[in-house]
């Protein structure tokens, strides 16, 4: 805002003091005042620009091609078992099967395409299922998951808040809908253990759930949702829950359900015997049970390895580009007889 | 309404309550707060984040926490309001130093020292010499005998002129004892703000005159502000006080100024609204469908079935809360900001100082950089301006003999001063001339040195000259004049002074010798009015070819003559005189006829010559800015002549054959309009002509033709690039501004005294040169330098780097916004359309106001062009005045820039997290770091020049991400606990930040290069001749070549010596003149005059073109 305060407003005040004011603030010579700090004034030559593009091409192809080859590596087995989970009879109405009161058994065989080395990460897919959307991320209270005292702290859990004037533990609509589809592994007929510990965050663990923090009223409201906590058991060691309460920000994500421990050889026959809880029926959700080792760059994404040929392909593409351009069309950079004043005399405008 | 003064009655008065406590704040202590805020609230953009920030209270449809609206908008009010109060305390503060200063005051017939502010209506004020008039009064009394006092008003109108002031008829003979126990009733016209009226009347009390009301007028009165000089005290009775005077009542609140930048981004703000209401409704009305459609079959997000009646608003509200950071909330602050800075370095420059006096320049108004960067038109004012309106006495030819050829300084010429010490009789009598035949008053200062005050600065030189030889003009006593020569006393008695006039052009003085009784006529004027009045057996040939010679050298001439007269002469005329000056009719034409009986057989003693100098650099800043494409129009009271020869002499207008000058003038409307339309003509025809066409215009005519032609004098406005104003008023100034902003021109004003301030304060920008005409133009203006030819720097420098800067400043804050905004939008098409933010509040809070702004600040330094470049090739100034750095187009061109990014980020991040990795925090920081990446090399792929300043904010912007970032993940309680440590040890976070600023970068820099190279814009082009250390110099060759500065011997003035008739022998006292004498000089065939003037001045047929045509 400028002040303006104008002739008349100082008329009356002194002109000889603003005067000598003035005097005594002139100005000292420093660079930055001067605006006159050394600085370095890249211009795009030609040679520059061409030999930039040369260099990310150079670097971006070869890092694309190791994270293909990182992503190949991975050995994935994706099992979609949402629909043959139910029996045929019932596929008309898979609402009513997963609401009912029938036996959701269901066995699954898997063939191991190639070995795996442990550690086997055993995750569980869903697609269709908006985790981010925006009624269901805020329906949490950290405060009541880190301290017991904060139990009563449920303002943001509507509407799976209370149960009776008694705040529900966790609360909230993600706790509420926690996936409840088990599997039980075996390989070749032998049991094969799937390690539950360790699948959620050790920060999550050890700050975010508290220790004394026990499940109360947990799935008692007028409906039930997902899966139940076991009752004496603290939040932090209920690493399922733990790991469903990070809330994916995409509709499609994977989360863990357990680490195989042992290599699986090629060939390798798994039967999964699951129980098919979870309803994703009335959204048209899918399920799939997922098997995979990781590499440095993660689980099986071919993604960053083709983005990277693609970039630096391109980017091949114009430094070779510019290269013909510059050697069919030189072009002498800073002519001056390209400033259309210089052509005609007085024509600045 | 009628206001009743009691003078010296305490009670009386009481009823008119109203102190003398002046205020200028704006505020107290008590309405700072709802006053300052309301003053806030009324701009659109923060009546804007006002709502976004209550509309965020509401935790149903917020996406973030209110925090980060809330907190920034707090800090940018604060930032606002502290500024205000600190301006507002300073103008306490001066108030206060004014409201306190101590005078003299009369209370119960006793004098007391009392402060100004305590000043009632109906005191009466003693003044002493050089004191300030505290509030209005109406004298009563002077130490002058006959109740004379004289008065600087330079603070009220700008004339630095002493004036006087007489004590009313009533109050004469009233004795100094008595004056305490004055009691009387004034009977005044209530508070306004016309300082040249004052309609009042008087009536004094017994035992005082109580026959009579006597009437008051301007005359009888002193004003607020102006100074009581050359008289030893002064009393009179407080009439307006406070902020009821004259002066206090002319205060107006100037309107702040709004430069064509601001109304751009606010336009564009306003089109980024309209899209955000755009994308809201659509986003509103999917997010309403698919909550119907989609989300009632998602059990886990437990849509209840009865909905409140707002329910419907709910999704387009939140979406509106998520698109709100399309505006940046930053951008006020960072405009503030750089602002600032951009009247720091006008303030710093130290090339813009003034080496003579040591000021520096100085921004008042902070906000209006960018507009210089803008400026179309350029009004100027002339004297003081353009000249430095220091007359300086340099030649003179006495009898035939010229003195001062061979230095140049007549006062130092030795034959001179030997001819003086000789006591030779023509040379003592032209010194007497020119000590005495004027209105000089001189007055001694308190070291004993000698003041001369004078109405016109020639007049001054005159008499300061002749002081230095050894003719000193000591004291003048009423109408005895003391001249000390030589350390004679020699004493002369005024009889009469015969006014200058302009169309008379000379003045003359009768005076008595009081050494021997004889009286003697003295005159001088311009050498046509002077020289066919001289004595039949006087050769006037060596007098005239001397005047040629000075007026060739552009010297103002003048000649000097002489008469004794016989007492029978002087009676009879005398008498004849008298009647003249008091008859009603006519009275200024009789005086002239009645004069020129009078100056006849005059005995030339001699001519002088006066440099008016330009000021150093005019010419060569007036061409660097014309190569600029700024159009220059000159208005000026003073007259055509001199207008028009000042003009030439500083490249103002072109001479022959390159320039046309055409003259409107006219003192009918018929005449007018017909010379309006023949220029109008011939302007038509010659625009395409690549000529200096200029038009002339007086104030006369300008009126008349603003009055009934309105509409073709705009249409000329726009037609010339080139304009003389001359005899034009303050608000004539004012007008000629208003209408060239009213075709949409970018407007400078720049003027030095109080007559420019209207125009100062109309213009866009107004500058004001700190001269020798007071401070009021400087006071008034937005900026004010010492020299007109920093106008140059100030434009061409700082206007037009502050242009760029904030260019690319507001446009980079939009892109920064509308990129997070973006992926806002993109992310919520994969969050079921919900009004979910990706991105956390701190986050969010932090992107605005910490991430994005620190890099962007620091492109106040840059520099696209070196300072040398923009000097040589100041054409480039075009980009600025049209507006290429920042319109529409190039805003779609960051819009789109935005719109790429956004996607290369949102893609590449769900893509790369995918699956297990898709953890929300992750997946914001991941996007959230993709956004800082891209800025980064976005900022340093615009930055022109890389000081260390640039590096360290760019690069360590980057690292200080990082920082916080890191400094959040370390606590436990927030919502970003360890996922910062996360990211940074995966490898495939650093291959997505990678990926995303190839991707990102690539074809930016590509298409950059493609146009930099294939497609340059002429700052590219001057930017590669610049850095390839290529010939530029060889072709813009505009400062390299010298001015072609005169022969010799001679003073910066005249590039008019090329052109050997020219001439123009110019006397003017300023600031006189009624429109009569105006009116007058251009009777009929006067506009011939001014033709053969001209075509004196250049041979072929240009001017006289016009002139056949009349």
């Amino acid at each position: 805002m400028p002040s303006n305060n104008t002739a008349s407003s100082s008329a009356a005040g002194s002109s000889d003091s603003s005067t000598t004011r003035r005097n005594s603030k002139r100005p000292k010579y420093s660079k930055f005042t001067q605006q006159e700090l050394p600085a370095c004034k890249p211009i795009l030559t030609p040679g520059w620009v061409i030999l930039t593009f040369l260099v990310i091409s150079v670097i971006f192809i070869p890092l694309g091609v190791v994270s293909l080859f990182a992503s190949q590596d991975v050995v994935e087995i994706v099992d979609r078992y949402d629909n043959d989970c139910i029996p045929p009879p019932s596929r008309a109405d898979k609402v009513a099967f997963i609401q009912g009161a029938a036996n959701k058994t269901c066995t699954r065989t898997i063939v191991v395409p190639k070995k795996m080395k442990q550690p086997i990460y055993v995750y569980y897919e869903l697609e269709n299922f908006y985790q981010n959307h925006r009624r269901y991320v805020k329906s949490r209270s950290d405060a009541q998951l880190r301290s017991v005292r904060d139990e009563n702290q449920i303002e943001g859990c509507k509407p799976e808040d209370d149960v009776n004037g008694q705040p529900i533990v966790p609360c909230g609509l993600i706790a509420w809908s926690l996936f409840n589809d088990t599997y039980a592994l075996s390989k070749n007929n032998q049991p094969l253990n799937v390690s539950k510990r360790g699948i959620a965050w050790k920060s999550d663990r050890e700050h975010k759930f508290g220790k004394n923090v026990f499940p109360k009223n947990f799935q008692m409201g007028n409906i039930t949702g997902g899966g139940r906590l076991i009752p004496n058991v603290p939040l932090s060691e209920q690493e399922d829950l733990i790991v469903w309460m990070r809330t994916a920000a995409l509709p499609t994500f994977r989360k863990l359900y357990g680490k195989i421990e042992t290599d699986l050889q090629e060939n390798d026959t798994i039967h999964v015997v699951l129980e098919n809880n979870y309803n994703t029926y009335s959204f048209d959700g899918k399920k799939k049970l997922v098997l995979s080792t990781t590499s440095w760059l993660g689980g099986k994404n071919d993604f960053l390895g083709i983005a990277y040929l693609t970039v630096g392909g391109i980017c091949f593409f114009l430094a070779l580009a510019f290269t013909i351009m510059y050697l069919v069309k030189p072009r002498r950079l800073g002519d001056p007889t390209y400033l259309s004043w210089n052509r005609v005399p007085g024509g600045g405008r | 309404m009628k206001r009743f003064v009691y003078i010296n009655d305490d009670e009386a008065s009481k009823e008119l309550c109203c102190d003398n406590r002046i205020s200028n704040t704006k505020y107290n202590l008590w309405n700072f707060f709802p006053k300052n805020l309301l003053e806030q609230f009324s701009r659109f953009m923060n009546q804007y984040f006002l709502l976004i920030a209550c509309l965020q209270l509401w935790s149903l449809i917020t996406p973030v926490n209110p925090a980060s609206t809330w907190g920034p908008l707090i800090f940018i009010f604060a930032v606002s309001a502290s500024k205000e109060a600190w301006d507002d305390y300073h103008r306490y503060l001066s108030d206060k130093k004014a409201n306190e200063r101590e005078v003299w005051i009369v209370k119960h017939g006793i004098k007391k020292h009392i402060q100004a502010q305590d000043i009632q209506v109906g005191n009466i004020v003693w003044l002493r010499e050089n004191d300030e008039v505290p509030c209005d009064l109406v004298l009563l009394g002077t130490s002058d005998p006959q109740g004379v006092c004289y008065v600087e008003t330079a603070a009220l109108d700008g004339e630095t002129d002493l004036k006087t002031r007489v004590i009313p008829s009533a109050c004469v003979g009233i004795d100094l004892e008595l004056l305490h126990k004055m009691k009387g009733v004034i009977e005044c016209p209530i508070p306004d703000k016309d300082i040249r009226r004052f309609d009042a009347n008087m009536r004094l009390f017994p035992p005082f005159i109580d026959n009579d009301v006597c009437s008051l007028t301007i005359k009888n009165t002193l004003l607020q502000s102006c100074y009581l000089r050359n008289t030893e005290w002064a009393c009179g009775v407080s009439v307006y006080t406070g902020n009821q005077t004259k002066l206090g009542m002319c205060r107006g609140v100037a309107e702040p100024k709004l430069t064509a930048m601001d109304a751009m981004i606010d336009k564009l703000t306003g089109a980024i609204f309209v899209f955000q209401i755009v994308v809201v409704l659509v986003l509103g009305v999917a997010g309403n469908v698919w909550k119907d459609t989609e989300a009632r079959k998602q059990w886990y997000v437990q849509y209840p079935e009865e909905a409140p009646w707002y329910e419907l608003l709910v999704i387009p509200l939140r979406f509106e809360l998520l698109c709100s950071i399309m505006i940046p909330i930053s951008i006020k602050v960072s405009l503030d900001l750089v602002k600032g800075l951009y009247a720091k370095f006008i303030e710093w420059d130290v090339e813009m100082v003034d080496q003579e006096t040591g000021t520096a320049s100085y921004a008042a108004n902070t906000a209006i950089s960018e507009d210089l960067g803008q400026v179309e038109y350029i009004l100027t004012d002339k004297t003081g301006t353009l000249t430095d309106n220091k007359m300086i006495f340099r030649r003179c030819c006495i009898g035939g003999i010229f003195y001062g050829n061979e230095n140049g300084d007549a006062l130092k010429d030795t034959q001179l001063l030997d001819a003086i010490t000789s006591g030779s009789t023509d040379v003592i009598r032209f010194l007497t001339v020119m000590a005495i035949c004027n209105t000089v008053i001189p007055v001694r200062s308190k070291a004993g040195e000698i003041i001369y005050k004078a109405q016109s600065q020639d007049e001054d030189a005159l008499v300061a000259a002749a002081a230095k030889l050894h003719m000193v003009f000591v004291g003048k006593n009423a109408n005895r004049l003391e001249l000390m020569f030589n350390g004679v006393m020699i004493r002369y008695e005024v009889l009469e002074i015969l006014e200058f006039t302009s169309d008379r052009k000379r003045m003359s003085v009768v005076v008595r010798d009081c050494q021997n009784g004889k009286i003697i006529l003295l005159s001088k004027g311009a050498d046509e009015s002077i020289l066919p009045s001289a004595c039949a057996g006087q050769q006037t040939r060596t007098i005239a070819e001397a005047v040629e010679h000075y007026a060739q050298l552009g010297l103002r001439t003048l000649c000097l003559a002489w008469r004794e007269l016989e007492e029978d002469e002087y009676l009879e005329w005398s008498v004849k005189f008298k009647e003249a000056s008091s008859v009603l009719v006519d009275r200024e034409w009789r005086i002239a006829e009645v004069c020129q009986r009078l100056e006849h057989d005059l005995y030339i003693l001699g001519v002088t010559a006066i440099e008016d100098r330009l000021q150093d650099g005019v010419p060569e800043t007036i061409e660097t800015l014309r190569k600029a494409g700024i159009n220059f129009w000159m208005l000026t009271g003073d007259k055509q002549n001199t207008a028009i020869q000042i003009a030439l002499s500083c490249n103002f207008i072109s001479p022959e054959p390159k320039g046309q000058l055409l003259l409107i003038d006219g003192k009918s409307e018929e005449d007018v309009s017909r010379s309006l339309e023949r220029v109008l003509l011939t302007m038509r025809t010659t625009t395409s002509e690549p000529k200096d066409v200029a038009f002339v215009v007086d104030g006369w005519a300008l009126e008349i033709a603003l009055k009934h032609h309105r509409k073709d004098f705009v249409e000329l406005a726009i037609l010339s690039r080139t304009a003389i104003c001359c005899r034009v008023t303050p608000s004539q100034k004012a007008q000629l501004v208003e209408i060239l902003k009213s075709c949409d021109y970018r407007t400078l004003a720049i003027g030095d005294g109080g007559n420019d301030v209207r125009m100062i304060q109309q213009a866009d920008i107004g500058v004001g040169i700190s001269g020798r005409e007071g401070l009021q133009a400087a006071r008034a203006a937005d900026y004010s330098i010492g020299r007109f030819r920093f106008l140059k720097r100030l434009i061409l420098v700082h206007g037009r780097y502050s242009y760029n800067r904030t260019a690319f400043l507001s446009q980079y804050s939009f892109y920064k916004s509308l990129l997070i905004c973006f992926i806002q939008i993109f992310f919520s098409f994969i969050s079921g359309v919900s009004g979910t933010s990706l991105f956390n509040s701190v986050s969010l809070m932090a992107y605005n106001v910490f991430y994005t702004s620190v890099p962007v600040l620091v492109s106040v330094i840059d520099k696209d062009l070196s300072e040398t470049t923009v000097m040589q090739h100041p054409q480039i100034l075009f980009y600025c005045q049209a507006g290429r750095l920042l319109n529409p187009s190039t805003f779609a061109g960051w819009f789109g820039r935005s719109l790429f990014h956004a996607i290369v980020v949102f893609v590449i991040t769900i893509h790369a997290y995918a699956y297990e990795k898709s953890e929300m925090e992750e997946l914001g920081m991941v996007a959230l770091s993709g956004c800082i990446w891209l800025q980064a090399f976005v900022v340093a792929q615009e930055t022109n020049s890389f000081t260390v300043l640039q590096h360290l904010s760019i690069w360590g912007n980057l690292v200080g991400f990082y920082v916080i970032n890191f400094l959040f993940s370390a606590i436990p309680s927030s919502g970003m606990y360890t996922i910062m440590f996360r990211l940074c040890s995966q490898p495939s976070y650093w291959i997505t930040m990678f990926l995303i600023v190839g991707a990102g970068m690539g074809p930016i820099f590509a298409l950059k290069y493609y146009r930099y190279t294939y497609r340059p814009s002429k700052i590219n082009i001057l930017q590669q001749a610049e850095r390839m250390g290529g010939p530029i110099l060889t072709l813009g060759n505009i400062e390299t070549q010298p001015r072609t500065i005169i022969e010799k011997d001679v003073s910066p003035i005249s590039i008019m010596s090329t052109q050997p008739k020219n001439r123009s022998p110019v006397y003017e006292p300023l600031l006189s003149e009624s429109p009569n004498a105006i009116r007058r000089s251009f009777g009929p065939g006067t506009p011939f005059e001014f033709f053969q003037s001209q075509s004196r001045l250049s041979s072929s047929s240009g001017y006289t073109r016009n002139c056949k045509d009349n």
